[in-house]
């Protein structure tokens, strides 16, 4: 029987094939990400444990919260440096500056690189502690000198001698690049750029003065880093803590590889949905050649194959395709890496890549997934197969198909844990985490039972999209028609695979746009300014300072800046994100929604005064005239009473509560502002107002950039644009698989109707009416697919979009790009019926009726 | 087939290999009933080459589907080698089929992606044994398929693909080998050298062939004729000729 089956796959090549692709695909995009994750921490933790090889010892300031603007834990006092230099044991001691706040920039003043990664300042070091290596030139030994990464270098084309900008929390410098260098053994940092400056001059920039980001430490020989340690460690404060060399290399390592999670946790979950529709491909697949095979079986039996045996034979076929195709996943899984590296590159973000590590793990995990997902898809086949009795070996080839009245069952039943599950998910629990622990296995069951349910719908839709193609082609377009509708559960499954990629495009494009819209009105509603100053990278903080001098700028009305800080709530679990609000300011540039209060409220607002966000308020019972007790990044703790609560969907000023800023700058060790809103005198001329901003922001604070509310609006929505490609274009990967699911039903329906087809040539059909016939039915199947794709898509999107209406969405149905997809749909089924409708009008008439 | 394997010939070599009694076979229900059997009882003894023929809708195919456990009879039992089939479950038939019948299709029915060879030997590895190289030899010599043996059945032609079914049939030793309209889709020469074939398994080898046709020249052949009209047995013995058995299925 084993030869049985691997004859069977040999010789059944062409179906072998495009089974195959059906998982190849996911099981790439899985290995891929195994594969890229594997490489990218292999390549942080090298870099890491480079950087820390000369380090027995280091300081830095305890973190116990994480800071929402990636800023590191604040600067400690420089005089830290001379209590650990008299620990017993220490050789060597020294400060360091490593301040991701600043911006490097290009002749024009412009920030360089892309948008997003940050731009370092590094506080030079002496050579035993430093991680560079320099290609070019030599460290900076002037306040007027700096060297640059080779990464940025080469960009820019900048050489020893050229001369480049930094902008800081200090005034802005112009400096003499000294030499390249490279960080141990050159791997890119996600992009960041890296200026190096001497240590004192790095202090200056930083607005670090007699401040250490952190302290390096070189044990006496025969000390043991564990030893010094802890030496150490009873020589320093408490808010500082001490670890060695390695720990420190694992712990900046661990940081950067959890920013990757999250990027190799999404492309997963596309490998996941990939190898989801696949199944339906192996599905549909294997129920046609079960089918076709029904008098092989029906002969096996006669001669004593037991049922067992017939499960087994075609569990093994799965077996061995998907074996394959996982093996061939695993080298396409290089292919996407560097796809993937390449996609990634063109949004502005490199991932570092020392060298593409294949683990067993990567290995092990693909081939299982791979495998067990043809297994699972084929089961159901397989268990048809062996209800095939011996009698129906005897019969005359051919047969009738009964369609499936449990199908039916099945699937109501299907559908309705599916909407439980994603009810549940949507309204019944609190916490992201659940929600998609519901969400998601219940859109996987909303997929399957729309699928199974779907055989209904063939009938009707086929009809609605046969008649005009009837009328266009005449009989091959009646004969398309009824040949999709002569297996609905066939036509189903087909379109099924292809309804799936539609509905999560035309979700995630109706989710967006209700985003984009929500937002714009609630900027439209609440935002009273006529600029926002922010950092260029949209991200990083800008100094405190510059409120100040814009608010003396000829035609300034107000100046209101923002500042948020982390804290931990005591009765609230997570981290809080705290606003920091200017209580003068403020009213002018926001109109808040009040609950209780009003903006006069502000006025009492002080050093321990709070307002709250309404819902915020009402989910963690905060009420006014309560006492919020929390800890600042800094361990400190402190106490604000709610004076008032506002509503603020979608959370443009606060998301939580809000203090005063200069409480929160004091208490949260915040050294700069998130952004900061500008409005201009009304007699005065607006253009002129922006220039002389500008020409001042230039000048003294380069790092900031300014926007008016339509550019504003235009960047959101350019950046949620950029997602939605991302998500498409690994979106796009399923869909093409279910393409090749209408490919490979096509052929082998062909293949099963070559008789026929026979027939219709003898009688007098042309080839070019047997390849419409057969391009027609490709269409109507590919457009099945995609009008239940996007009504799926749609009914998510309303329900979500509904669920999250106390969070200001508002719907807002992207119909151009719907009516779009149904005609891409429409010419992806042309494509797909290209190689079948040759091969169908290829038949040779004399053999295809004598075929048996 | 392995050393250790009991002979067919031993116990019940005197008695009837297969017997049925009163089998009766009912298809549909109340006014569309039909009688495809109306109580038919037969013994086949050993070493006999038996036809059923009949004019379509006789219920030969019915008949010869209940003989070999592949269809159940509304009433009725079946006995092949001392065991009552009718009795079996699904399982045990399955067992049944594999040990002690083999089977002629009208289509041939050979697995296309395997060669001749590996098709005669298949109800051997069902049964997860190791084919016996002198048997195979053996068979393809007697079926004049030995320079043929590595061809798939798309490069054989109807008559050949039937011979390398009957050597399938043969190649377990069964008890009975049921053969269904063998000749029904081969031209008059093949359809003569596939009936030589199993004339000679009966004379050489004592294999016991039941076979169903609708043609009386092939029937002709068999050492006893049975024929089967509207479900009951009208003639039941040996004929001598192509139109004795002709006049024997137009008798009303």
């Amino acid at each position: 029987m084993f030869a049985l089956t691997v004859r069977g796959v040999v010789a059944r090549k062409t179906r072998g094939f495009l089974t195959a692709l059906a998982v190849f695909f996911g099981v790439a995009m899985i290995a891929g990400t195994l594969m890229l994750t594997d490489s990218v921490n292999n390549s942080f933790d090298d870099i890491f444990s480079e950087s820390n090889s000369a380090v027995d010892v280091s300081i830095k300031t305890r973190e116990t919260i994480e800071d929402s603007r990636g800023a590191l834990p604040p600067a400690f006092d420089a005089a830290v440096l001379e209590s650990v230099r008299a620990v017993d044991g220490v050789a060597e001691a020294a400060g360091s500056i490593f301040d991701p706040t600043v911006s490097v920039l290009d002749e024009q003043g412009q920030r360089v690189g892309l948008t997003g990664p940050p731009h370092f300042a590094v506080g030079a070091v002496p050579d035993r502690f430093s991680p560079f290596n320099y290609i070019e030139g030599r460290p900076p030994e002037t306040a007027d000198e700096m060297a640059i990464d080779n990464f940025t270098a080469e960009r820019e084309s900048w050489t020893v001698g050229d001369t480049a900008r930094v902008a800081g929390t200090g005034t802005a410098k112009t400096y003499v690049i000294s030499g390249v260098a490279r960080w141990g053994s050159g791997v890119e940092l996600l992009g960041a750029s890296l200026a190096i400056l001497t240590l004192p001059e790095a202090q200056r920039l930083t607005g670090k003065q007699e401040k250490f980001d952190e302290v390096v430490v070189a044990a006496e020989e025969g000390v043991a880093p564990e030893e010094l340690k802890l030496a150490v460690q009873r020589a320093i404060p408490t808010s500082l803590e001490a670890l060695t060399g390695e720990e420190n290399a694992a712990e900046e390592s661990q940081e950067f590889k959890g920013g990757f999670g999250i990027i190799s946790n999404s492309l997963l979950a596309f490998g996941l949905i990939a190898l989801f529709v696949g199944g339906f491909i192996i599905f549909n697949t294997f129920s046609i050649t079960v089918a076709q095979r029904t008098r092989e079986f029906g002969m096996l039996r006669t001669l004593g194959a037991h049922r067992r045996q017939i499960l087994g034979t075609v569990l093994l076929e799965a077996a061995i395709v998907g074996l394959v195709a996982s093996a061939l996943g695993i080298l396409g899984g290089i292919g996407f890496v560097a796809g993937i590296i390449a996609l990634f590159q063109s949004f502005g973000l490199d991932i570092p890549s020392s060298g593409l590590v294949i683990s067993p793990r990567t290995v092990s995990i693909a081939l299982l997934v791979g495998v067990l997902v043809t297994i699972a898809a084929s089961l159901a086949p397989a268990r048809r197969a062996t209800r095939v009795t011996p009698l129906e070996a005897l019969r005359e080839p051919g047969g009738s198909h009964r369609p499936s009245r449990r199908r039916t069952t099945v699937a109501v039943v299907l559908l309705v844990l599916a909407v439980l599950a994603i009810a549940w998910g949507m309204f019944g629990t609190d916490s992201v985490g659940s929600a998609f622990i519901f969400l998601g296995p219940g859109i996987l069951l909303l997929f399957l039972g729309v699928a199974l349910l779907s055989g209904r719908l063939v009938g009707p839709l086929s009809g609605l999209i046969g008649w005009p193609l009837e009328r266009l082609g005449g009989v091959p377009g009646q004969l398309a028609r009824e040949n999709t509708q002569r297996n609905k559960s066939r036509t189903a499954t087909t379109a099924a695979a292809l309804m799936i990629g539609l509905a999560l495009v035309v979700f995630v494009a109706t989710f967006a746009s209700a985003l984009n819209k929500s937002a714009t009105e609630a900027l439209d509603r609440q935002f009273s300014s006529d600029l926002i100053l922010s950092n260029s990278d949209q991200f990083t903080r800008i100094p405190t300072q510059t409120a100040e001098a814009v608010r003396g700028i000829e035609g300034v009305a107000f100046v209101s800046p923002v500042a948020h800080g982390n804290a931990r709530v005591q009765g609230v679990s997570g981290t809080q994100a705290v606003s920091g609000l200017n209580p003068e300011s403020v009213v002018s540039a926001f109109n808040l929604d009040w609950r209780e209060g009003s903006d006069a409220t502000l006025a009492e607002l002080g050093d321990t005064g709070a307002i709250i966000e309404a819902d915020w308020g009402k989910d963690n019972s905060v009420a006014v005239g309560d006492v919020i007790l929390l800890t600042t990044p800094t361990g400190r703790d402190a106490s604000y009473t709610v004076r008032g609560s506002v509503r603020d969907k979608p959370g443009l000023l606060l998301s939580t509560f809000a203090v005063s800023r200069d409480s929160l700058l004091r208490n949260f060790g915040v050294d700069g502002d998130s952004y900061t809103l500008v409005g201009f005198i009304e007699s005065a001329n607006p253009d002129e107002v922006e220039a002389r901003i500008d020409d001042e922001l230039a000048a003294a604070f380069p790092t900031v950039e300014s926007r008016s509310r339509a550019e504003l609006e235009a960047d959101n929505r350019q950046q949620l644009n950029q997602i939605l490609v991302l998500i498409y274009a690994l979106l796009a990967l399923s869909i093409l698989i279910a393409i090749f699911g209408v490919v490979n039903t096509l052929i082998l329906t062909i293949h099963e109707r070559t008789r026929e087809i026979g027939m219709l040539r003898a009688i007098g059909t042309s080839k070019r009416q047997v390849r419409r016939m057969i391009r027609y039915e490709s269409v109507i199947t590919a457009m099945i697919g995609a009008i239940i794709g996007a009504g799926v898509g749609l009914a998510l999107a309303i329900v979500s979009v509904q669920a999250l209406s106390s969070e200001g969405l508002v719907l807002s149905i992207p119909y151009p790009l719907i009516v779009t997809l149904l005609l891409l749909a429409a010419v992806a089924g042309v494509a797909a019926a290209i190689a079948p409708a040759r091969r169908a009008s290829k038949t040779n008439i004399i053999e295809a009726l004598l075929y048996e | 087939m392995t050393d250790h394997q009991p002979q067919d010939e031993s116990p019940t070599a005197t008695g009837p290999v297969i017997s049925c009694s009163d089998l009766r076979r009912r298809f549909g229900e109340g006014g569309a009933a039909v009688d495809a059997l109306a109580g038919v009882s037969l013994e086949f003894p050993k070493g006999e080459l038996t036809a059923i023929v009949g004019p379509s809708g006789s219920g030969k195919s019915t008949l010869l589907h209940i003989l070999a456990g592949l269809d159940r009879p509304t009433d009725g039992s079946v006995w092949i080698d001392g065991i009552e089939i009718t009795a079996l479950d699904d399982r045990e038939l399955t067992d049944l089929r594999r040990d002690k019948l083999g089977f002629v299709f009208q289509f041939f029915n050979l697995v296309p992606v395997l060669t001749a060879e590996e098709n005669l030997v298949l109800p051997v590895k069902i049964a997860g044994r190791r084919p016996d190289p002198v048997r195979v030899d053996g068979l393809l010599e007697t079926v004049g398929m030995t320079d043929r043996r590595t061809h798939r059945p798309s490069e054989l032609s109807g008559g050949q693909q039937q011979r390398v079914s009957i050597a399938r049939a043969l190649v377990t030793r069964p008890a009975v080998v049921f053969a269904d309209e063998p000749t029904g889709n081969l031209d008059s020469k093949s359809g003569a050298d596939v009936l030589g074939l199993l004339r000679q398994a009966v004379d050489e080898f004592e294999q016991t062939v039941v076979m169903v046709t609708h043609d009386p020249r092939i029937a002709s052949y068999a050492d006893r004729v049975i024929v089967l009209v509207d479900g009951v047995v009208t003639h039941d013995g040996r004929v001598q000729s192509a139109d004795e058995v002709h006049a024997l299925m137009q008798i009303e």
